[in-house]
């Protein structure tokens, strides 16, 4: 609360850059960031489809490598929630995560045990339940002990080839729509358009920095640490193959990249920005628990405390000296909801 | 000198007392959640002159309050997932007991007292099943748990009585939120929000948006001769067509609709919603987009746009309305006009609720 007030006084008392150089912070984060990431996950996600059309087994290394590649392009947009990824939620069917009632485990194996023939057709799957869909699904197919075992090898194989032909072709339309008409919507506000003003995209840029950053340190680290009396290590993201932590890694790096490009020109923004996202990623680094298996037992858990804490301490950088540099007011009501 | 409250809490800790009501809560008209400086949360009586009459600590965020019909009692309840709501004597100043979600649930922030003011009436999560449900509270056995049925949908968020009866109107916002991954949205694209009454326990009507409305979350609600007054909260990509409603039981949705200018004004985004005192007038908040939008009830058209930077709260009061923001101001909006008073040291939550009305 204390940093709320800070906050507002900040705003009042520095201005905020100018429309031309907001224009050029936008462009650049269309040209060095977010366009080069979409165009890469729809890359690598038709590698996955390819792959999975040669090798379906679910134990196959190259499968399973490319499994790996895509969905590190995946957790590397993943804070790119906006236009193209909502439309017709794509993101939605790509990343059916956090599932707290088990909802993916349920649908896939209902479809395997019935042998579904929807899930042998991948124009036809867009209809199923999204959470039998995209990366998160692919992983419960692909590493889960009572998929692997479950209903016909046939089937299982197929589904796979299916669910990977379903998330190449959502990734492809992301990257579509940005390159048809959004990136330049983006970069030319009009009254027409999705965005106005250079304030109006400057400030969709700075949300997705920092709904990132709240969906990194409350769900990707507040999910397996639950609390002290019950943490939940199989609330973690993709434990089943070991990518909890590489995913904090990998989005730490995409929202760091963007937060940088739009602290440019400020120095002394980009120092502290630069500065929290390099402690939060050395923390990553010394953690040596993929998984975050370590929630369980108190020095594992306060190595992971640590790290979100630096999480939190660079939302509050964000808040406090990124978002006045772009004119964002973080209001006490308008902040977060009710 | 001993002060009023003082001597009255005196005489309450005596049991001398005859039954207090309003007045000896220093006649509050409204009651408001806030946040201090220091990081704390009270919710504090507003008084005439809009001056602070009582500031109560909350042990954690607060969200909004419902205010006892008759006695000077308030309940404040925790910002979802919070699990706490706090009674309060407002003429003492004291807590008078603590509410606690039973296992299983959480508070969503809003609550409404039956007509007589026996029972009060709590949106409440069933975080497992992903069900709304409404709990029921004994007021004279002391805020007891009393028992529990279906809100009508997911994400119950505001609840109010209609007029003097015992019909109950909630907000089924639709989002499906699980307190292990704390405040985030589980199922936007399938949600589906609905509006529903409930009578002795039962849903005995529910009305929908259109399906293409269907991330239109419905969350704040305000009641006036017998129609409902509803905001909402887009989910969905760029703007929406309309974000307020005007409905009563067996007929249709009306929406309240504004160019596309004054719809993208609101950010997608309602903070409260209230009818004017004579039902004529319906405002909306827009803490996000920095606008208060007042609508004229027999046209269904927008009549004025307020610049109300932070502002959540708003309630009738005169001919128009009072409205609190994030500032530490209490403004009154008439005619289209913002008057804002002097800031207080601290920051307005939300919403702000008529006492006694």
């Amino acid at each position: 609360m204390k940093r709320l007030f800070c906050a507002i006084a900040i705003f009042l008392g520095a201005g905020a850059v100018s429309a031309q150089s907001l224009s050029d912070v936008t462009g650049a984060a269309i040209d060095a960031h977010i366009l080069p990431r979409f165009e890469r996950l729809a890359t690598d996600a038709q590698q996955l489809a390819n792959v999975a059309q040669d090798n379906c087994d679910a134990a196959s290394p190259a499968l399973r490598a490319a499994y790996g590649t895509a969905f590190d392009a995946w957790v590397g947009v993943s804070h790119l929630r906006f236009g193209p990824t909502e439309h017709d939620d794509r993101a939605f069917a790509l990343a059916f995560w956090p599932d707290s009632r088990g909802v993916t485990p349920r649908s896939l194996l209902s479809l395997i045990a019935d042998e579904d023939p929807i899930g042998l057709d991948a124009d036809a799957y867009a209809d199923v339940s999204i959470a039998a869909r995209g990366f998160y699904a692919l992983e419960f197919l692909l590493y889960d002990d009572a998929a692997l075992a479950a209903g016909d090898a046939a089937y299982r194989c197929a589904l796979v080839q299916t669910v990977t032909a379903d998330i190449a072709a959502l990734a492809s339309a992301i990257d579509a729509d940005w390159r048809g008409t959004y990136a330049a919507d983006m970069r030319a506000p009009s009254q027409t358009g999705h965005y106005r003003t250079q304030e109006e995209a400057a400030q969709e840029l700075f949300k997705a920095v920092s709904t990132g950053l709240e969906f990194l340190g409350d769900t990707r680290l507040g999910r397996p640490l639950g609390t002290f009396d019950r943490p939940r290590p199989t609330r973690a993201e993709v434990w089943r193959s070991g990518r909890s932590a590489h995913h904090v890694a990998l989005s730490l790096a995409a929202i760091g990249e963007l937060a940088q490009i739009l602290a440019a020109g400020d120095a002394q923004v980009s120092d502290v920005v630069a500065d929290g996202f390099a402690r939060a990623q050395a923390r990553v680094a010394q953690l040596d628990d993929p998984v975050f298996a370590g929630v369980t037992d108190p020095s594992g858990r306060f190595a992971i405390e640590v790290l979100k804490q630096s999480i939190d301490a660079i939302r509050a950088t964000v808040r406090n000296d990124l978002g006045p540099k772009l004119g964002v007011v973080a209001g006490f009501n308008a902040l977060d909801g009710d | 000198m001993t002060s009023r409250r003082q001597f009255l809490a005196g005489l309450l800790a005596t049991g001398l007392a005859p039954t207090p009501t309003w007045a000896d809560a220093g006649s509050p008209q409204f009651v408001a959640a806030a946040a201090l400086p220091d990081g704390s949360y009270v919710l504090c009586g507003i008084g005439a002159g809009d001056a602070i009459v009582f500031q109560i600590p909350l042990p954690a965020r607060g969200h909004a309050a419902a205010a006892h019909p008759t006695r000077p009692e308030a309940v404040a309840f925790a910002r979802r997932p919070g699990t706490f709501a706090t009674v309060i004597d407002c003429a003492s100043g004291l807590q008078k007991s603590t509410m606690t979600a039973p296992r299983g649930r959480h508070f969503y922030g809003h609550g409404a007292f039956s007509a007589d003011g026996d029972w009060l009436l709590t949106t409440e999560n069933d975080f497992e099943a992903g069900q709304g449900r409404i709990g029921v509270w004994d007021v004279r056995a002391g805020y007891t748990r009393a028992g529990e049925f279906a809100s009508g949908g997911i994400g119950p968020h505001e609840i109010k009585r209609m007029g003097d009866s015992d019909i109950f109107v909630v907000a089924n916002g639709g989002i499906d939120t699980h307190p292990d991954s704390g405040r985030t949205k589980l199922n936007i694209a399938t949600m589906a929000p609905n509006l529903a009454y409930l009578h002795d326990g039962l849903v005995v009507e529910t009305v929908a948006l259109a399906p293409d409305m269907h991330k239109n979350s419905i969350r704040h609600l305000d009641v006036a001769d017998g129609q409902v007054a509803f905001g909402m909260q887009w989910q969905g990509d760029g703007d929406p067509a309309v974000l307020a409603g005007l409905h009563r039981q067996g007929q249709p949705i009306v929406p309240l609709a504004a160019s596309a200018d004054h719809m993208r004004a609101m950010r997608g985004y309602v903070g409260s919603i209230a009818f004017s005192r004579a039902g004529d007038q319906v405002a909306v908040t827009s803490p996000v987009g920095g606008v208060t939008q007042v609508f004229d009830v027999a046209t269904n058209a927008l009549s004025h746009q307020i610049v109300a930077v932070d502002a959540g709260g708003v309630a009738a009061r005169g001919a128009g309305f009072i409205i609190s923001n994030g500032q530490g101001q209490l403004g009154q909006i008439a005619q289209g006009q913002l008057q804002l008073g002097a800031r207080a040291p601290l920051a307005w939550d939300n919403h702000i609720v008529p006492v006694g009305a």
